[in-house]
């Protein structure tokens, strides 16, 4: 950077304990480089919620530090504010503002002139594509279009870091396009964006790096291709068990499996590929299951690998 | 396209300060654009309801009684929205979980508190000019408006609306806020020395109030409106300070605390 100053963020050894018992954050440490898209994956209750609001000053750590630029963000949380704008995972209070209102007073709460938040303001509009509500008040948008309204509010004058929590809830699989890409030109400005979410389809596809994180540690953290590497060789079958079938045997080439629903998920061993078509097909012809699909491994596999979050793999994920 | 440029310093100084404090004032007024004039309107009402419903009760209202009612009930409409509207405002925001995104603003937190002092004195300040302009048509009252009322009106301004706010702000539950605020306007409206002077309650509850802020606020603003009504003002305005001073500090210290 050009001032001289380190403008990652720079989390370590984290801990925050709550009650004297549960510990939320239990040693976390990362970096977010200027530029970069930095998703953080983790199961309902993993610890991701509490990282970020320790980040924007809303909580304070038990232990550890958390640095951008020259700033102890711990020690002085008003620098934090600053720094950092906020996308909560809640709806944004809005329901007497238009959005137009809304994504300019926050623009300059931030500290944008009202000229230049008003250029960037219609800028997001129509990258958002939610020029028709421009002027609608917030108690009469969709739970989706108020959702983009919160992102251009928190994006309209940037911070440092931009702390998305779950940024497409409700969105539309068209908009959630737009929206990515307006994440993308905030990462080619130099903000340095923490994308918090456990959709797992869609941080593969948004972000540059990332950390799986559960029950308040970390468990990996590397590019997307570099943490499905240690899937190499393996191939994910997916089968679709018939209505009320209990799960089948399984048989050694399967090396891990898990059942939401009636929708078996197998990762085998690519050597192995043949037989794993043999057996599903055996298992259609036994009418236990109705149909099989062969795949490459993605980063969900090695999530649920990882964290044991079911959940994550049943979800439809559209865009 | 518009070049975005990340923030390298951050803001300080006056010019942040009264920027932040504009903006929150322009943010807490939208927030409440919906119910604003709702708000206002019931003050109004509340204020002449309560002026006019004495003459009702008793036909021939004694003048002390008048001067008692009228002078009391500005400081009514000055307080409601303080103690009550204000705490109910913050339980409504937790229970929606849109708490962490206003506090996560980068706003001087002074700047968001005097906000909503300043959002309150426009709500309630129609109320109260309504309220006094009945009172003078319907009671030919005895005032003497003096300079005093204007630090009257402020201080009881400011203090009610930072019980509230660091009530609300320290509480978690919005429940619970809910419960003290219907408690608190209860004992405002029944058993306050504002509309009718302690000597009326029994001993011990008047003994109370010489140290609660309810009565201070309703001496000082009635010794600012009257000649010759309040004894002791010195002290109400003493009692009434460190109230302010109190509530303020610890709102101060309730919103630098971090969970």
């Amino acid at each position: 950077m050009s001032d001289g100053y380190d403008w990652s963020l720079r989390v370590r050894d984290l801990v925050k304990v709550f009650n004297q018992k549960v510990r939320a954050n239990d040693g976390i440490s990362l970096t977010v480089e200027p530029g970069e898209v930095y998703g953080l994956l983790g199961p309902n209750g993993a610890g991701k919620s509490t990282l970020v609001k320790q980040v924007i000053g809303l909580l304070a750590p038990d232990a550890g530090t958390i640095a951008l630029g020259p700033h102890d963000l711990v020690a002085d949380p008003d620098a934090g504010r600053q720094l950092c704008s906020y996308l909560p995972q809640a709806q944004m209070p809005i329901a007497s503002f238009r959005a137009r209102e809304a994504i300019d007073i926050t623009g300059m709460i931030r500290g944008g002139d009202a000229a230049a938040v008003a250029r960037r303001r219609d800028e997001l509009i129509e990258a958002l594509d939610i020029g028709e509500w421009r002027n609608t008040l917030g108690a009469r948008l969709s739970g989706g279009v108020r959702r983009l309204v919160g992102f251009a509010m928190v994006t309209v004058t940037p911070g440092r870091v931009v702390v998305l929590d779950e940024p497409t809830n409700d969105v539309d699989p068209l908009r959630r396009r737009l929206l990515w890409q307006e994440v993308r030109r905030l990462g080619d400005a130099g903000v340095a964006v923490l994308l918090v979410t456990h959709n797992v389809l869609e941080a593969e596809k948004a972000v540059d790096r990332l950390a799986v994180i559960d029950r308040g540690r970390l468990l990996a953290e590397g590019t997307p291709s570099s943490l499905k590497a240690e899937d190499r060789g393996r191939l994910r079958l997916q089968v679709m068990l018939a209505p009320r079938s209990e799960t089948p045997p399984l048989p050694p080439f399967v090396e891990h499996h898990t059942r939401v629903g009636h929708n078996l998920m197998t990762v085998i061993v690519e050597a192995q590929a043949a037989h794993a078509i043999g057996w599903a097909q055996e298992l259609i012809g036994l009418g236990i299951a109705e149909e099989y699909a062969l795949g490459a491994t993605t980063l969900e596999d090695v999530y649920i690998r990882l964290t044991g979050d079911v959940e994550a793999a049943g979800r439809e994920v559209p865009g | 396209m518009i070049a975005l440029t990340p923030p390298t310093r951050l803001r300080s100084g006056s010019g942040y300060w009264w920027h932040s404090y504009r903006m929150m004032v322009r943010w807490e007024l939208t927030g409440l654009r919906l119910v604003l004039p709702v708000t206002v309107m019931v003050q109004i009402l509340t204020g002449a309801g309560f002026v006019l419903a004495l003459g009702l009760f008793f036909g021939q209202v004694p003048p002390r009684a008048a001067l008692f009612v009228s002078t009391g009930v500005l400081v009514l409409t000055l307080v409601t929205i303080g103690l009550v509207l204000g705490p109910q405002l913050v339980a409504q925001q937790k229970a929606e979980q849109t708490y962490d995104f206003l506090w996560s603003l980068p706003v001087p937190r002074t700047t968001a508190a005097l906000a909503w002092v300043t959002t309150n004195f426009i709500l309630g300040l129609p109320g109260m000019l309504v309220a006094l302009g009945v009172a003078l048509l319907r009671y030919d009252l005895d005032l003497h408006v003096s300079p005093a009322v204007v630090p009257a009106v402020l201080l009881t301004l400011l203090t009610g609306t930072m019980i509230g706010y660091a009530l609300a702000h320290a509480l978690g539950n919005p429940m619970l806020i809910a419960a003290i605020t219907q408690l608190t306007i209860f004992v405002i409206l029944g058993f306050s020395p504002i509309n009718f002077p302690a000597d009326q309650l029994p001993g011990w509850l008047a003994a109370l109030h010489r140290w609660l802020p309810l009565a201070p606020m309703a001496d000082t603003v009635r010794a600012g409106l009257t000649v010759g009504v309040v004894e002791g003002v010195a002290r109400s305005y003493l009692v009434l300070g460190a109230w302010a001073a109190a509530s303020v500090a610890v709102t101060a210290a309730v919103l630098r605390r971090r969970g």
